[in-house]
């Protein structure tokens, strides 16, 4: 397939060159499966193969794109694609800069990535894992829901400038495991992300879930008074606020356009937690990475904060073009997110909430709904979801109704950072929203951080 | 010629066993974007795609599959069929389909002008005069975007239905962007609320929107010397241009039935609405009625049919605050009624459609609207406010997963004390509980207010979906309400 994929592109290139066209050629395919349960049963089982080919054409500095859905055999339709492409660009009013059509000086292929024993898993075989994820934990009342998404992606880059292709392919899974309660309304999620099979650990999933339940059907939920708290966040709250970061933080872009809470005059300067070291890692497979960026350069692991200090913006090629600055390699559809655990010795729930504490904690493993109110303080605001604990200082547990945090990037990763947890975890951050793109984020598996105040606390779920 | 093999796929998978089959064939789904950035045109994009979505219903249980190529039909239906045959093996529920009559017929939306026969050079032009208008003192960026959509969508199933669906949609919009004094950047949007009968390229005027440019653009340098917005108590004065978003978040979500049965707790959430509260719950002041409409011609939320082949309805919601209808598809009534043991719905809704052809039909708004009130216009109620916040323009929007609580963020807010507008405020905000919020609703603007609000963007679901549809509402009132924080 990967010949017919490149043969395919060639074609295409040959055609162009023919045409006069200056182009550059993006190919998409993705085999996408995914089973949804909801009320303890498989709600949706449904799968797609989709093959996208995005065209983009350059006049100087004019530049147009067209993109299909089509298949392999349907050579004769690219063309036609690429024909209105280079119609469209004749229209095009020039850029005030340069857009970049890469040229790749080597042929580049990489499917380190990709599993295909996890690629091929069979429905039977989906099922099964959430049979044995949540083995005894379903009753009349409490019901299961989730995903099982899995799949193949395969991109593919080549342009008119040479004759040298880029070649990568990754397989993935994301799963989320919720069990509610009926009446009660309360949930509770475990989830897992996994880039071969090995990964995959329902046990381990049955095991969190476990834990969780027995808080949740040992307690009654509660109002929790608004105010401060010692708050610790779970993972995948830590991946979803340096996935906010990522847009409106560090992105070279958004800075110069003003929708970043990170000044052009940062680099170099404290900005965040000394605890605080983030960075790009594409060596970490568990991020589904791309060791070459779409530009063809090639990728290592980019320090973005270290010890607090924040060591440069990553730039996306056209925003680089734009704004005259020297591309850094962020040419990608995702980065390879890494912040780097801390020395607290905590890596589940359990030692968490068995850690002896001087004040209480209020354990918010998921934010749901976040969304930026003011982009240039980092001000974000998201409700808990999902299985939050208040642990008093007494030792008792507490299981409360959602809450609101309206808090800034800087001050929940500033100086009120007490403490990150050594272990990490790698949390699944991809979204289904148009192409597959499997994106994972790998962050400490705890993260404490003092004094954040609560704006909101529900009277009920 | 593939309407005929659709239907041989139909009837054999019918013939090995499905209950019910359907095949949601798009011949062609076109889809363009020109977006100019202070003057740079960063985005000429075109898009067309064609494919097959196969719908299997087995032994209580669905399959679904989809696939550009119209090759190999016989292998899609078999996996659709596959997929719901491993699904049965675990289903609490079987699912069941309420009743509804065979239709053959088609539907067009309405548009005099299809603006993808309109000239590429006229539409950057038009986006060019804009963005020279735009280009004033105070605005360090500035964005004019139009979308256009055109499908054609061939809908069969195996209880002998056929539609055809053809839907041109236009989606325009012009925003502007400033950074105050603290470094702060403040933005003033514009998307024309839908004027007229028809949706097509017709509908963009020039200059109306050279008067909402120049008018947001004073709007924005208003906002770059403001001060910030009050924490504390208020009535809020919503305008359409975030009224919309208000309904949107926090009436159309809470009552999809989807959500409300559970379906949606892997990701968008619950709904704090349960079938109890049906015809029983207060959910807002008597001033309060909503309803989905999907048959006013100029919004992307009228489709014609679902894609369960039910025709657009006008289905009250909320009457006269208390709780009536939900948002419906064929499945989720049949099995609300049966958990609540009462026939809450008397049939589908209509509102069970799928944002591509390899996308799975769920729960989706149409039109959620408010009624206009009795309160008069805009400067009546302003006039009857004591002390109060007027809002417009969505800037962000967080709401609970059960939808019981939510906090919004606006563009602009203008300060309201004694029956007059006193003085223009930055990063304005509001936040409340969504039963306590809409039971203080003490105004409801007449007809001069109310206006059809576009959303082209709603994510739902799992594989995420982004949908279109619309929200007719007037401005409207709430008192005691948090702000600023």
């Amino acid at each position: 397939m990967k010949d017919k994929i490149l043969q395919t592109l060639r074609d295409l290139r040959v055609y162009a060159l023919e045409k006069g066209v200056e182009a550059g050629f993006f190919y998409h395919e993705e085999d996408s499966h995914l089973m949804r349960f909801a009320n303890s049963a498989i709600s949706l089982n449904t799968n797609e193969h989709l093959i996208r080919l995005e065209i983009t054409a350059f006049d100087g500095k004019r530049r147009a794109t067209y993109e299909m859905i089509t298949d392999l055999s349907k050579l004769e339709e690219m063309k036609q694609g690429l024909d209105i492409a280079a119609e469209m660009v004749k229209h095009a009013m020039p850029l005030s800069y340069q857009p970049t059509n890469p040229a790749y000086a080597q042929d580049f292929g990489d499917e380190s990535a990709y599993d295909p024993q996890l690629a091929s898993l069979t429905g039977e075989e989906r099922l099964a894992y959430f049979n044995e994820a949540v083995q005894g934990l379903e009753t009349d009342d409490i019901k299961l829901s989730g995903i099982f998404a899995s799949g193949t992606n395969v991109t593919a880059q080549m342009t008119t400038r040479s004759e040298h292709a880029q070649y990568f392919k990754t397989s993935d899974a994301q799963i989320n495991v919720v069990l509610s309660h009926q009446t009660k309304k309360w949930e509770v999620l475990a989830e897992q992300s996994a880039q071969q099979k090995s990964d995959l650990n329902p046990a381990g999933l049955q095991r969190e879930l476990s834990f969780l339940l027995k808080r949740y059907q040992d307690e009654l939920a509660q109002q929790i008074p608004v105010g401060k708290y010692d708050i610790v966040f779970g993972a995948a709250a830590i991946g979803d606020l340096l996935s906010i970061m990522n847009w409106v933080g560090f992105n070279g872009g958004s800075m110069k356009r003003g929708f970043s809470f990170i000044g052009e005059d940062k680099p170099g300067q404290k900005v965040f937690s000394d605890k605080f070291n983030l960075s790009d890692d594409p060596t970490r497979r568990e991020t589904f990475p791309f060791q070459r960026d779409m530009i063809g350069l090639e990728r290592k692991p980019f320090p973005i904060v270290e010890q607090g200090v924040f060591k440069g913006f990553t730039w996306f090629q056209d925003d680089a073009d734009e704004f005259g600055v020297a591309p850094s390699g962020h040419t990608v559809m995702h980065k390879s997110l890494v912040l780097a655990g801390g020395e607290e010795q905590v890596s589940s729930l359990e030692q968490l909430v068995g850690l002896p504490r001087e004040n209480d904690l209020l354990y918010i493993p998921y934010l749901h709904y976040m969304n930026i109110v003011n982009p240039s303080k980092g001000l974000i605001t998201g409700s808990s979801r999902f299985g939050a604990l208040l642990l008093k200082k007494d030792g008792s547990v507490v299981v409360p109704f959602n809450v609101r945090i309206t808090q800034s990037l800087l001050d929940i990763f500033g100086e009120k950072v007490a403490w990150m947890s050594q272990a990490q975890t790698v949390n699944n951050t991809s979204a289904s929203y148009g192409a597959r793109n499997p994106t994972a984020v790998i962050a400490p598996t705890f993260m404490r951080v003092n004094d954040l105040e609560i704006s909101h606390s529900n009277s009920s779920y | 010629m593939q309407q005929t093999q659709l239907k041989t796929q139909i009837e054999r998978l019918k013939s090995a066993g499905a209950t019910y089959v359907d095949a949601r064939w798009y011949p062609r789904e076109e889809t363009s974007n020109l977006t100019m950035w202070n003057g740079n045109l960063k985005n000429a994009s075109a898009s067309q795609e064609s494919g097959v979505g196969v719908r299997v219903l087995y032994k209580g249980a669905w399959g679904f599959s989809a696939s550009s190529d119209m090759s190999g039909l016989a292998g899609l239906f078999d996996k659709a069929f596959d997929n719901a045959r491993v699904a049965a093996e675990r289903v609490t529920f079987p699912v069941r389909l309420a009743e509804k009559d065979a239709i053959q017929a088609s539907f067009s939306s309405p548009n005099r002008i299809d603006p993808f026969e309109v000239d590429l050079s006229e539409k950057i032009a038009f986006l060019q005069a804009l963005d020279e208008k735009l280009n004033q003192a105070g605005v360090v960026q500035r964005v004019t975007d139009m979308t256009f959509m055109r499908k054609q969508i061939i809908f069969l199933d195996s209880e002998g239905s056929e539609i055809e669906k053809n839907i041109i949609e236009v989606f325009p919009g012009i925003q502007v962007m400033g950074m105050d004094s603290n470094g702060e950047m403040h933005s003033r949007k514009f998307s024309p609320a839908r004027i007229g009968e028809t949706r097509g390229w017709e509908t963009l005027d020039l200059q109306m929107f050279m008067e909402n440019g120049e008018r947001i653009v004073r709007e924005l340098n208003e906002i770059l010397v403001a001060e910030a917005c009050p924490q504390e108590e208020r009535s809020v004065i919503l305008l359409p241009g975030i009224m919309f978003l208000q309904t949107h978040e926090t009436i159309g979500h809470a009552l999809e039935l989807d959500r409300i049965l559970g379906y949606e707790l892997a990701f968008a959430g619950g709904s704090f609405v349960t079938l109890n509260d049906f015809g029983k719950l207060r959910y807002g002041s008597p001033k309060l009625t909503a309803r989905a409409n999907a048959t006013i011609p100029n919004s992307p939320g009228s489709f014609g049919y679902d894609d369960d082949g039910i025709p657009a309805q006008d289905n009250l919601l909320i009457d006269k605050g208390i709780l009536v209808g939900a948002i419906t598809g064929r499945q989720m009534v049949e099995e609300a009624n049966a958990r609540a043991r009462r026939p809450i719905f008397s049939g589908s809704s209509g509102a069970n459609r799928a944002t591509a052809f390899y996308r799975a039909p769920i729960e989706r708004m149409t039109n959620i609207n408010i009624d206009p009130g009795q309160d008069g216009t805009l400067d009546d109620i302003v006039s009857k406010t004591e002390r109060g916040i007027l809002l417009d323009g969505e800037k962000s929007w967080s709401i609970g997963s059960n939808r019981e609580q939510f906090h919004f963020a606006t563009d602009i807010g203008w300060l309201v004390e004694d029956g007059k507008i006193s003085k223009v405020v930055k990063n304005s905000t509001y936040k409340g509980d969504t039963l306590k919020f809409y039971n203080s609703l003490s105004a409801v603007g007449d007809k001069s207010t109310w206006q059809v609000q576009y959303v082209d963007n709603c994510g739902k679901g799992q594989p995420n979906q982004i949908m279109q549809l619309g929200h007719g509402v007037p401005v409207c009132r709430f008192d005691n309400v948090r702000i600023g924080e």
